[in-house]
């Protein structure tokens, strides 16, 4: 109950980080969240999460940085979108949780594995052009390293029922032809939204 | 009718039975699908997570832009795909600062969309374009008797809500699955997430999910699922032996894409809808309906 325990020291909100958030794509829907949690009834996760979407948000608004960025909230989202279709207020929640995850990977609280396959996956696109599911997984495994050793003992068999029916190939597709020029629409796209947060 | 058709990533690997199923009935419905050339990733709901939507979307556009000079509507199978090219499609027509910048960051590869194209889920298509009627025309073995769940799930109705079928409630997949001639069973769990691409990073949470979805599945009285979404179908499929070793279940339903259920009652050969890459094998269910093994 890190979020709103009681306590009778003065409450100090600190600004920099509710302002560092709504500088994000879609941080500034955050102001908007009326705390009805219709968001937290709707998430096919809310039972593995630190802290559901309703309070992540609150604790945004008070500036509580470690709290949210070492929380595992934003990982456990699956886009699955039910929260953004049912948000009286409009919110794409979903949308939120992905410019957290951005941001998280960008400075460093990178410990959750999903934050290793976030960056595995985004690494393969910016390979070939495609995204090669055998080469996002030994990415993955190589990024997480001895300790996922287990974890993908359990996964070979998957990988292997894939093969044995034909629908996991074992060498990645062409890289697309476009590949230099998708680079540079890339790079010029990450300069533009820098420029526009500033 | 003309396509530009865009498959995706997992329609190349995982999902390469949504792709030769869903040409195949293509072709016996008289509609021509043109691959989009070069096409690249979309993105999925992934690349957000790391360089943020605006480069996701511009990204994505690239394969607009290219679809743009031919005029004709972007077919997408994938649910994923298909939420992120229709999301960047819309920025692009209604917001008119976007699409400056994103065509200012399309231009360092020499492109540029204007916006003029529409995107289409496949399952919309066949509502709208092809129509029930003519599905049911196109008919050649009804698949009476054969009790169907229709796992939409959520990327599907959810990518821009009420834009196509309800986001919480389809009905387009039940009436579809009637218009083979099959009964739709009663499935509360058809537009519930399955733990989307978890997998890798937290496979319990795809078991726990995929085992609530095939249980509200059985409980209706289903002998096989179809669905729209290769993220839905792998987790469901793929996982299912581990749903039932980790968590103590018996499931064995068979789970295909819609399109491979069309391409059996239309009579199309088999081996053209690539029944073989179910890990659950669909063949003693289908056997009635002339595509045993």
């Amino acid at each position: 109950m890190t979020g709103c325990s009681a306590s009778s020291n003065p409450l100090r909100y600190k600004e920099g980080f509710s302002k560092e958030v709504y500088q994000l794509e879609n941080g500034s829907y955050v102001k908007v969240c009326m705390q009805c949690g219709v968001c937290v009834v709707s998430c096919a996760t809310r039972q593995r999460m630190d802290y559901t979407p309703r309070k992540l948000f609150m604790m945004i608004r008070a500036g509580k940085k470690e709290e949210v960025m070492r929380s595992n909230t934003m990982w456990m989202c699956t886009s699955c979108y039910t929260c953004k279709a049912r948000c009286p207020r409009g919110i794409p929640i979903v949308d939120v949780m992905h410019d957290l995850k951005s941001m998280a990977i960008k400075q460093g609280y990178v410990s959750y594995p999903q934050a290793a396959f976030y960056q595995a996956f985004w690494q393969e696109v910016m390979a070939r052009g495609k995204v090669f599911e055998g080469g996002v997984a030994a990415r993955f495994f190589l990024k997480r390293g001895l300790g996922e050793i287990k974890n993908a003992f359990g996964m070979k068999d998957m990988g292997l029922t894939m093969l044995k029916h034909g629908r996991m190939p074992l060498l990645p597709p062409k890289t697309i032809k476009g590949m230099k020029d998708l680079r540079k629409i890339v790079e010029k796209a990450q300069e533009l939204e820098h420029k526009e947060v500033r | 009718m003309h396509y530009s058709y865009y498959p995706g990533c997992s329609l190349e690997a995982t999902a390469i039975a949504y792709h030769k199923s869903l040409e195949a009935v293509a072709d016996a419905l008289g509609m021509e699908l043109e691959e989009i050339p070069d096409w690249n990733c979309c993105g999925a709901t992934v690349a957000s997570g790391v360089v943020g939507d605006f480069t996701q979307q511009v990204m994505s556009s690239r394969n607009l832009a290219v679809a743009e000079a031919k005029g004709n509507d972007v077919l997408v199978a994938c649910s994923s795909c298909y939420l992120t090219l229709a999301v960047t499609n819309k920025r692009f027509k209604e917001d008119e600062h976007f699409r400056k910048m994103a065509n200012e960051a399309l231009a360092a590869g020499g492109l540029k969309y204007n916006g003029t194209l529409k995107v289409r889920q496949v399952l919309e298509v066949m509502a709208n374009d092809i129509g029930l009627d003519k599905i049911k025309a196109r008919v050649t073995k009804p698949l009476t008797g054969l009790k169907v769940a229709g796992y939409v799930g959520c990327q599907t109705v959810r990518a821009i809500p009420w834009d196509f079928d309800d986001p919480e409630h389809p009905v387009f997949l039940d009436r579809l699955i009637e218009a083979l001639g099959a009964t739709p069973v009663y499935f509360p769990m058809k537009a519930k997430c399955c733990g989307s691409s978890h997998a890798l990073a937290q496979p319990e949470i795809v078991l726990s999910s995929c085992r609530d979805i095939l249980s509200s599945a059985t409980e209706g009285g289903a002998q096989i699922a179809v669905t729209p979404c290769p993220m839905c179908q792998m987790n469901m499929d793929v996982y299912q032996s581990k749903v039932n070793k980790d968590l103590g279940t018996s499931f064995s339903l068979p789970i295909l894409f819609f399109s491979q259920l069309m391409g059996v009652a239309f009579g199309l050969p088999p081996v053209s809808l690539g029944l073989k890459h179910s890990v659950v094998s669909p063949y003693q269910v289908l056997a009635p309906f002339g595509a045993g093994q």
